[in-house]
């Protein structure tokens, strides 16, 4: 760690110094650690070290029934789990050729918008307190607690949810809930707003992210960037809309994109912003959703020993950090054969080495934030 | 330091749309911002200090919940710690069939199955063993169980239950003896039991 | 104080002993007891008030378990810091390490002198008051980069750095913020400066002419970046710089660093209150000399304590600036401002030698037009936050 080297910069030589950012750092969510090389604010270079929260989740894929393993995929990405139950049962579903009862999808998509929203309040909060605001992150977290109120209402836990099961969802959503997810849409629209008030306009806060840590389309795509992070960079992309499933496609929602509005196009700020509206689509997402529910089974009869026939599938959803995928072979068994996880952190980590040269160390600290990386889905 | 100064070059500040003089300057939007703190700052002081006086208990100022004094009301779905339910007789309902450890991923139920002597048709279990550092609270077993012998309903959360890895083994006589007390107390009255060694310290 | 000392000498309590030494042993013990009795509880007090007015602006409750609702917190933190371990690293340099603490606090504490708490509570009023002010606070600057350097660790060492661009560019616009107030006031002296205001609000040096009141607000902020406060923390930076130069720091020796943080908070707070804003001047209601005593005092200390709220508040609210976009504020706008703001108060003293009333009055109307605007915002916010749905408790 202490090795120095003289690096040229601007005709004269200074010293580089290496830090250990992480994995005990305040600001890499999680423990995520990068070896940063500085001339003294300026970095050099970031390497990012990842590895220190791997659970073998994959592994554990292949010891464990098909109905066994939905519990485990909570813990793929803990921020939103919802998501990874619905993408590994939806590959399960597609493997065996399951029909999902429709009251069922409209269940999934309610429980995953809503897990949405808690996400990207976590991930603009905790952006917020990186930059140096410390009320954001309370009145983001503040309501994130009433969706977890409500999603221990929907599937009785707060944070590993196993809701989703093959077939359908466990439990079905009760009117009275329904009640309640509409107060709360109520009231949280106007709360997006006054979190656009207290942090999006604040001049600091645009000066801090505007231009910084810029990615251009073309870097997006060869760095394989997924989900807000390519949007933020003008792409409009969205599983949800490219490539439908569940319900998605009877809904009305748009795709924000990022657009430059105060800086560069691509730079941390569209990135920032675009999680914002999503917030907003999703609470739109959420009201059609709650005005169109079907009457009907939430679950389809599945067997309980569920054997899907041999094969292989992929199945992907647009998790809130973007396109995440399971990749499953059945060899027609009990147990899944293999079980292969894509999740859009992991790709969006392989960004931050370009980006970080000639950054300082505090614009790393916002790009990390605005990358939403999240170490759980990267090491899994 | 050239690095930087190229990088700031290429991202010179190009806006779609100019921000107006009013939006450029430093105040108006701190000072919004400062409204939004303000605001909650003031509301929430003035009905911190009704509540004080007794007044508009119905008004919530903080979020916060003064846990082991007060707590949210957990709603039916949430999925506590097991119990085993017991028949009218006192008896376990359980007939050790083996569903819920079957469907247990993290195989953290172990059950011996035993034959009560005057009854050729029902098993019971001798030993059902939960190991509560294993389990996920996934609540599989509930589900599995075709003869509702083990639930989730207790309403209270997994404590620590002592210092060494067998403390944490919930056996059969622990499990139906939450069954009894849960008929006796209820789910308020278990919660209080649970919570009244964390107040007043 | 010097008169009560020598009235005890000359009935003979301290007979036999050199007049010197009585002086020395007797400041000593009034340094001990004006430390202990007020300076240990203010800035106490202000770090559980600081506490709880975050806790209310981010809907949370705060400290409330130690005392009536939570008063007694900061006594509770520093017995568990006092027999905290006091931990070195074996790589620091231990002399430079474990004196930085005293140096920053000095610097601090040293400030207390000269602050007017009313026109007889004063220790020493200097003639040179407020540069003596200007030169012992600058003596933290060289405390936090011990701490930074001594430690031995990147993160201390890059906040040390940072911290003494930081706080020596911003002496500049603060200082000639100050020099405003000493053109016009005509002396350095903290009572001076005083006595040259009102009790009435367009009396004050913040009405004076729209360059003083610039001038406030240029200083408010050079002293918040002075002071290490959010939005200009980045030397403490905790979720860039871990904790920046107080990383390594433990127990008692961490308290230091923080107790001189809050308690400089006060001292921001005064010095702002003595220049612009009338310091403990009251209209003449009384005559009786201890009355206006206690009066003056609550009236200064309430116009200092509403600048730490007000510091408070901007912490809860704003994010930190980029260490280049501190030193960019600094240098690009706020000295030539404040350089501005001390040409604009020379000539408005040129062209009105002995004051502007009718404009001061305006000044003050106009202060007063800020205020409602910002209190109708509040009202705004408050229509848009559809609280009656926020009111449901668990929904």
């Amino acid at each position: 760690m202490n090795e120095t080297a003289p690096v040229q910069s601007q005709g004269f030589y200074a010293e580089e110094m290496t830090i250990s950012v992480g994995p005990q750092h305040p600001s890499t969510h999680g423990v995520l650690r990068f070896v940063v090389k500085t001339d003294g604010e300026v970095i050099n270079e970031a390497i990012p070290d990842v590895g220190y929260l791997h659970r073998s989740i994959e592994k554990i894929g292949e010891k464990v029934t098909w109905h066994g393993y939905v519990p485990y995929t909570d813990r793929a990405d803990y921020l939103a789990a919802m998501f990874a139950n619905q993408v590994f049962c939806m590959a399960a579903e597609k493997l065996a050729g399951t029909e999902v009862t429709r009251r069922g999808e409209f269940c999934r998509v309610i429980a995953c918008e809503l897990n949405r929203i808690a996400s990207h309040l976590i991930s603009v909060g905790t952006f917020g307190q990186d930059i140096g605001a410390m009320t954001p992150f309370v009145h983001a977290l503040r309501e994130r607690e009433t969706i977890n109120n409500l999603m221990e209402e929907i599937c009785g836990a707060r944070l590993t949810y196993n809701y989703i099961r093959i077939g359908g969802v466990g439990y079905d959503i009760l009117p009275e809930t329904c009640t309640r997810i509409t107060e709360f849409l109520d009231h949280f629209e106007p709360i997006v707003d006054e979190f656009n008030r207290l942090l999006s306009n604040n001049k600091i806060f645009i000066e801090r992210l505007a231009g910084v840590a810029v990615i251009s389309k073309e870097d997006a795509f060869s760095y394989n960037l997924v989900g807000p992070n390519l949007r933020g960079c003008g792409i409009k992309w969205d599983i949800r809309r490219d490539i439908p499933y569940s319900v998605y496609p009877e809904l009305e929602f748009e795709v924000p994109v990022g657009t430059g509005q105060v800086g560069t196009l691509g730079d941390s700020y569209d990135r920032y912003w675009v999680r914002i509206r999503e917030l907003q689509e999703s609470c739109k997402i959420l009201r059609q959703c709650l005005k169109m529910f079907p009457k009907g089974p939430a679950i389809a009869k599945v067997p309980r020993k569920f054997k899907p026939p041999v094969g292989e599938c992929y199945a992907r959803v647009e998790a809130p950090r973007g396109d995440m995928g399971f990749y499953v072979v059945s060899d027609g068994s009990e147990y899944p054969y293999r079980v292969r996880i894509r999740t859009g952190s992991f790709t969006a980590m392989s960004i931050i080495d370009k980006l970080s040269k000639g950054i300082m160390v505090a614009d790393l600290i916002a790009l990390i934030g605005s990358l939403d990386v999240d170490a759980p889905e990267i090491d899994r | 330091m050239a690095p930087l100064a190229a990088q700031s070059r290429a991202n010179r500040m190009k806006r779609i749309e100019e921000m107006s003089l009013w939006e450029r300057l430093y105040f108006p939007e701190v000072i919004r911002g400062l409204t939004v703190t303000g605001y909650r700052f003031w509301r929430n002081l003035i009905v911190h200090t009704l509540h004080k006086l007794g007044l508009a208990r119905k008004v919530q100022a903080a979020i916060t919940v003064q846990y082991p004094d007060e707590r949210a009301p957990y709603p039916d779905t949430f999925r506590g710690r097991h119990r085993l339910t017991l028949k009218d007789d006192g008896l376990v309902q359980c007939t050790a069939c083996f569903l819920c450890a079957t469907a247990c991923p993290a195989e953290c139920i172990y059950i011996e199955a035993g034959e009560y002597p005057d009854n050729p048709v029902e098993k019971y279990p001798i030993r059902y063993e939960i190991d509560t550092l294993r389990c996920i609270y996934c609540g599989f077993c509930v589900e599995a169980c075709p003869c509702d012998a083990i639930r989730m309903d207790t309403g209270t959360h997994p404590g620590n239950l002592g210092f060494s890895r067998k403390d944490f083994v919930e056996n059969k006589e622990v499990l139906m003896q939450r069954s009894r007390e849960l008929a006796e107390k209820g789910k308020e009255g278990l919660y209080e039991e649970y919570v009244k060694p964390y107040r007043h310290v | 104080m010097q008169a009560y000392i020598d009235q005890l000498i000359r009935d003979g309590y301290f007979a036999g002993m050199p007049k010197e030494v009585v002086y020395a042993v007797a400041m000593v013990l009034a340094a001990f007891i004006v430390l202990s009795v007020f300076v240990a509880p203010l800035a106490g007090v202000t770090s559980w008030l600081e506490r709880r007015v975050w806790a209310r602006m981010q809907s949370r409750v705060g400290p409330n378990r130690v005392g009536p609702q939570g008063i007694l917190q900061w006594l509770a933190d520093g017995i568990k810091n006092l027999l905290k371990e006091d931990l070195i690293p074996s790589a620091a340099d231990a002399k430079l390490f474990s004196l930085a603490p005293y140096v920053v606090f000095v610097g601090f504490l040293c400030a207390f002198v000269v602050i007017p708490f009313g026109s007889q509570l004063i220790v020493a009023d200097l003639n040179i008051g407020i540069l003596y002010i200007l030169a012992v606070t600058s003596l933290v600057v060289v405390g936090i980069l011990m701490a930074g350097w001594s430690s031995n660790n990147k993160w201390s060492l890059l906040g040390g750095m940072r911290s003494a661009a930081q706080i020596v560019s911003y002496e500049i616009p603060a200082g000639l913020s100050i020099l405003t107030i000493v053109f016009l006031a005509g002396t350095m002296s903290m009572q001076g400066i005083i006595k040259a205001q009102g009790w009435a609000p367009w009396d004050w040096f913040l009405f004076n002419n729209p360059f003083t009141f610039a001038a406030f607000f240029l200083y408010f902020t050079a002293a918040l970046a002075e002071g290490n406060r959010t939005p200009f923390d980045i030397p403490e930076a905790e979720s860039e710089l871990v904790a920046g130069y107080v990383t390594e720091y433990s127990g008692m020796r961490f308290l230091f660093f923080f107790f001189a943080e809050w308690g400089n908070l006060y001292v921001i707070g005064a010095v702002a209150t003595t220049l612009f804003l009338g310091g403990w001047q009251v209209p003449p209601v009384t005559s009786d000399p201890i009355l206006l005593g206690v009066l003056q005092f609550v009236v200064f200390f309430l116009k200092a304590y509403l600048w730490v709220f007000i510091a408070m508040w901007v912490r809860a609210t704003l994010p930190r600036v980029r260490v280049d976009q501190l030193m960019a504020l600094c240098w690009k706008y706020m000295v030539p401002l404040s350089f501005l703001c001390l040409l604009g108060t020379i000539c408005w003293m040129l062209v009105f030698p002995k004051g502007n009333q009718i404009f001061s009055v305006a000044m003050f109307v106009l202060g007063l037009l800020i205020v409602a605007y910002f209190f109708k915002r509040v009202v705004f916010q408050i229509r848009h936050a559809r609280p009656e749905l926020y009111f449901k408790p668990h929904i």
